[in-house]
């Protein structure tokens, strides 16, 4: 199936862009009354690569996404997909750009075969050739057994990855995808991300927003972090990790009484910390291990360490956590 | 502002694949669809016909009341299969996002709105159709011109199709919706001639039934049933496409103002 889908990515979509960025985004605006959405971002994505825009909801990711495919106008800036200026042509740009919404758009009065087939017609693909599509994505997705149920039957992940499958119907070399694991159980997430790293290797191009810090270390080659509609710094996952995570965390589970124990004996000793739920974390200082042999004997904790990851990257750079949103 | 501009151009694609949506979905639920295409409207049909037409007798011109309001149903219920099929419908569309999925393709809000006022017109020729066969088979359409009805029934079908989008497109939930019943339609279907004379309405209504657009639709519809067409047909054809110039227009601005934000 990979073959297959390598061989019918060939759209127009790569003869348009010779050479270059496949989405080159520029100083991107987007105002909702007084409010800018999206404030003056600029990044490319170069051929091949998944790039990521990490961030909270309400960071401006969907905005950014919803403009990139025509459905929300952009009050300036400028943005060209496969060489195509999407404020003058946005009619071209959805011929060579994939598509997955936020919410899975699935149409009720439909199959799942149906919806696929029908959706490959309205892009324009011939009956025979979108029922053959139709066909190669049910399979390649493992959907194929499920092709004549309704789509409400589906469970989430499922509904999910039909949403994914359809973006594919046109073989598009590049795709945007919004948020495409959100909500679902771990099991459907890593099918899903495991679909998404066999396009990869077809060489289809993908922009994803998340707030997934797993996802945009797993999936992406580069990613910005987004706050506030602006991009905070960009990199790939290691370098970000690098410059902003702390190279140790370590991790208290502190049951609720001796919570107050745990507080007062780190900031006796001017340890930083930050509480998410049950769970305080313990930046090193200057990679070294801060001292919390003291805690070892208190009853109710439980100490373990891990490696700095992007959520120590986002709240070194925002100051806030990934999850507040 | 960027892309503020509608994308110019109609791709045709665009308006065969939403209404082949649109008759795929509706061949799966057939048993249903039979329902409100051919059942419902032969029930009042044959309700109005007969029963009331036992009562009144024999209208002017020697034509019986059935004869009368036959058209009358047909056409008044063609408006409530394109009104339906723009306003529920579509707002379901909108609701679940198809239409957003459908906006990644290459498709406008224009054609979005020509694709299924095209499959409003399609439901209106089929209830139409369907409905006076029946009517034939009672004696009651009996001019070979009532073929001609066909033309009013494409009408209704633009005309009411456009008109139910003004809904959609504006509803904040369901509950708005039933204004398209309440407000629009049920008004219409009993004071646009369809079941009496407007003529017998005092002086100072009769002018507010001849606006609403329905009253110009049933007119055309019994000028063919009736084989009585003269010069007032046509002015009546011309008020549905003159109405129909300005709705689709305000329809297509309200749905972009929906969907692309």
């Amino acid at each position: 199936m990979t073959e297959e889908l390598k061989q019918t990515g060939a759209t127009n979509a790569a003869a348009r862009n010779s050479g270059g960025s496949v989405i080159r985004v520029k100083k991107l605006r987007k105002l909702y009354g007084d409010l800018a959405a999206v404030d003056g971002i600029t990044f490319s994505v170069e051929p091949g690569e998944t790039y990521g825009l990490l961030g909270p909801n309400g960071a401006g990711k969907t905005t950014t996404m919803r403009m990139l495919s025509g459905l929300s106008p952009s009050n300036s800036g400028s943005i060209e997909v496969a060489g195509i200026n999407v404020v003058k042509d946005n009619r071209a740009v959805r011929e060579v750009m994939g598509v997955v919404t936020q919410h899975d758009g699935l149409d009720g009065g439909l199959t799942v075969f149906q919806n696929l087939f029908l959706f490959g017609f309205l892009a324009g693909l011939s009956r025979k050739d979108s029922k053959n599509r139709a066909n190669e994505v049910l399979e390649f997705f493992g959907l194929r057994g499920r092709s004549k149920d309704n789509t409400y039957e589906l469970s989430g992940g499922m509904k999910r990855r039909l949403a994914i499958a359809r973006s594919m119907m046109t073989s598009p070399k590049v795709i945007v995808m919004d948020e495409p694991s959100t909500g679902l159980d771990p099991q459907s997430r890593n099918r899903v991300w495991e679909e998404l790293a066999v396009l990869k290797d077809a060489g289809v191009t993908v922009l994803l927003s998340t707030h997934y810090m797993e996802e945009a270390t797993i999936l992406c080659d580069r990613l910005s972090i987004m706050d506030n509609g602006k991009i905070l710094d960009e990199g790939t996952p290691d370098q970000m990790i690098e410059h902003h995570a702390p190279k140790e965390v370590a991790q208290l589970r502190v049951a609720p009484a001796a919570l107050r124990t745990v507080r007062d004996y780190l900031t006796e000793r001017e340890i930083t910390y930050r509480e998410v739920g049950a769970l305080v974390s313990v930046t090193g200082l200057n990679g070294d291990r801060p001292d919390l042999s003291g805690l070892s004997d208190v009853e109710g904790v439980r100490t373990s360490y891990r490696a700095g990851n992007l959520e120590d990257v986002f709240l070194t750079i925002t100051g806030r956590e990934l999850r507040d949103g | 502002m960027n892309l503020a501009i509608p994308t110019p151009g109609i791709r045709r694609r665009s308006v065969t694949g939403l209404w082949l949506r649109h008759a795929v979905s509706f061949v799966r639920y057939w048993k249903f669809v039979l329902t409100w295409v051919l059942i419902e409207p032969v029930i009042i049909l044959v309700a109005v016909g007969f029963g009331v037409g036992k009562l009144v007798g024999t209208m002017d011109d020697g034509v019986s009341y059935a004869q009368f309001v036959t058209p009358g149903l047909i056409i008044g219920n063609a408006m409530f299969h394109a009104l339906f099929e723009t306003s529920w419908n579509a707002y379901n569309r909108i609701d679940n996002d198809v239409y957003e999925t459908a906006l990644t393709t290459p498709i406008t809000i224009l054609e979005i709105t020509m694709g299924d006022i095209l499959w409003a017109v399609t439901r209106s020729i089929l209830t139409v159709v369907g409905t006076a066969i029946v009517a034939a088979l009672f004696g009651w359409l009996n001019h070979w011109e009532a073929i001609g009805m066909i033309i009013p029934a494409i009408m209704v079908g633009i005309t009411f199709g456009a008109l139910g989008f003004l809904f959609s497109a504006v509803a904040p939930h369901t509950t708005f919706l039933t204004l398209v019943f309440t407000l629009v339609a049920s008004p219409m279907f009993f004071f646009s001639g369809s079941f009496f004379p407007i003529s017998i309405l005092p002086d100072w209504v009769e002018p507010i039934a001849w606006a609403m657009p329905l009253t110009s639709a049933v007119h055309i519809g019994r000028g063919f049933a009736l084989a009585s067409l003269d010069i007032t047909h046509l002015w009546a054809a011309l008020y549905l496409i003159a109405v129909t110039a300005v709705l689709w227009p305000i329809a297509v601005f309200l749905l972009r103002r929906k969907l692309i934000s």
